[in-house]
């Protein structure tokens, strides 16, 4: 259930429906589906095994595939600490936002009113501006929201996602529900289903499916191997993956519905084309979402709640597992207490949070995260299939997971691992290397060096620094 | 505008459905299958 919460987030609501309309529609899911069975369930399966067999944080589970390895499980730790700081952020502002929507507070403004009066946005990165009092309140009640969640353990977490992970889902089914009994509804949803099956010959549409499958089931962050670390050691890996895969497809694919009735309700109500709204990203969520709320018949302010109180609750879980491989690494390491690492790392988190509330903000939220997940996700995803794949014996991963497991897994397990994995992930590079060449830059160039290159630079640096930091005697679960 | 579904996009909502929350159901089931063994 954690790893269903860790993996279900903001980007099901946000980015699924979106990358499916843009790559044909209802044809998508063709794709999506092909890239779920043949990427992300093998690497879900990879990620549950390494960390059910190492039983440790990320970093110890390396360095039992050799010592020289340790810092790659560094690595994997650190790159989700980066996203958290920001994805935190956005957790502040729909938890800001579920009480603006007890009196509609946003008016008929949205625009305005998300940008200059919440954010106080300024002209570009580099003109910093002031910090905002509403979103720093948010934003210190989610990071103490975080540490008490947290600071207790897995049994903690174990409580809050049995919890969390069905509310969201109920929400989210009476939100579909509700928007699609709006009218003009079945106009989004035949927008976001209806298949232009001629896209499927596109390649770029093939690596945005792989793409999608990648981020949305937080791989290559260190996560679910630290959470199959805790795992019972007659957990059936294989199943639990294939579980959480399609917990994670189906929410994206409800969240479709939740979007696209809306946003053919909006259309509907303003006389204007779905392609003229804005439907992706935090455009979506605090501007198109809360002007078709202000427009609802009955209870907008009760959907609004329903919304982004669903919102927050995806969020939170995936937020703290970002959180839990690094805390967990330097538990171990260092013999922290559990209590004392969350401590450390939320307030670290806390002060890396501050300079994405200020008025430069969100320029600074779009460039981390660009590079992040453009870059850093995809190299360490990249490097783990190459390790464990080339590096580590790969049948006797195979065979612990075949241990505990209902299905068995072939050697076609190891072939995509070894090479179509690999393969996909360095096209994905490639395209992001690419298309950072030839688009023209929408920030100045000093921005993107401190915001997009510096961060990834230093989590690279700092996973080799932790290595060479003398650790107290380690040991595992 | 139109106030009903397609019927290639009704197509991609039942093929949709049947993978993710059939594959869904399929797998909670050999779960909870393996677990009462």
């Amino acid at each position: 259930m954690a790893a269903i919460g860790s993996a279900v987030g903001l980007g099901n609501v946000w980015r699924f429906p979106y990358i499916a309309y843009n790559n044909g529609g209802g044809a998508f899911l063709i794709p999506y589906f092909i890239a779920l069975f043949t990427a992300g369930i093998p690497m879900l399966i990879l990620e549950f095994t390494l960390g059910h067999w190492g039983r440790s944080a990320p970093p110890e589970a390396y360095r039992k595939i050799g010592r020289k390895w340790e810092w790659v499980g560094w690595w994997s730790s650190l790159v989700p600490f980066v996203i958290t700081a920001y994805y935190v952020v956005i957790m502040a502002w729909c938890f800001a936002y579920m009480i603006f929507a007890i009196d509609l507070r946003w008016g008929t403004t949205t625009e305005s009113f998300f940008l200059e009066k919440f954010l106080g946005v300024t002209s570009g990165p580099l003109s910093i501006g002031g910090i905002q009092i509403p979103a720093l309140l948010a934003l210190i009640i989610m990071w103490i929201s975080i540490f008490l969640i947290l600071y207790k353990g897995i049994a903690r977490i174990g409580k809050v996602v049995l919890i969390s992970v069905p509310v969201a889902w109920i929400l989210f089914v009476i939100l579909a529900i509700r928007g699609v009994t709006l009218p003009g509804a079945m106009t989004g949803i035949n927008y976001y289903l209806t298949p232009d099956f001629s896209r499927l010959l596109d390649v770029n549409v093939w690596l945005a499916a792989y793409g999608q499958v990648f981020f949305s089931l937080s791989l290559a962050q260190g996560i679910m191997i630290s959470y199959a670390s805790y795992l019972h050691k007659k957990s059936d890996l294989s199943n639990n993956a294939f579980i959480t895969a399609l917990a994670d497809t189906g929410t994206s694919f409800l969240a479709g519905f939740a979007v696209f009735s809306v946003v053919g309700y909006l259309a509907l109500m303003q006389g204007i084309g779905i392609e003229q709204l804005k439907i992706t990203g935090p455009s979506l969520t605090f501007i198109t979402y809360p002007t078709a709320i202000s427009l609802f018949p009955v209870a907008a302010g009760l959907f609004g709640i329903l919304f982004y109180l669903a919102l927050f609750t995806f969020g939170l879980d995936s937020a703290f597992s970002m959180i839990e491989p690094i805390t967990s690494g330097i538990q171990t390491k260092w013999r922290f207490t559990k209590g004392k690492a969350t401590a450390l790392i939320c307030f670290l988190g806390f002060l890396s949070s501050i300079i994405f509330i200020t008025g430069g903000g969100l320029y600074w939220l779009e460039i981390v995260d660009q590079f992040i997940s453009n870059f850093g996700l995809v190299l360490v995803g990249l490097v783990e299939c190459l390790i464990i794949g080339w590096v580590f014996h790969l049948p006797r991963l195979r065979s612990h997971a075949n241990k505990t497991s209902d299905i068995r897994i072939g050697r076609w397990w190891d072939l995509l691992i070894k090479y179509i994995i690999p393969l996909v992930l360095t096209s994905l590079l490639l395209i992001a290397v690419y298309d950072l060449l030839i688009t023209p830059p929408t920030y100045p160039l000093e921005a993107l060096l401190i915001g997009g290159a510096t961060p990834c630079i230093i989590v690279f640096i700092l996973s080799f620094f932790f290595v060479r930091i003398k650790g107290k005697k380690e040991g595992s679960r | 505008m139109t106030e009903s579904l397609s019927l290639s996009a009704l197509i991609m909502f039942i093929f949709g459905t049947i993978v993710c929350y059939g594959g869904l159901l399929y797998f909670l089931y050999r779960a909870f299958k393996g677990r009462r063994k």
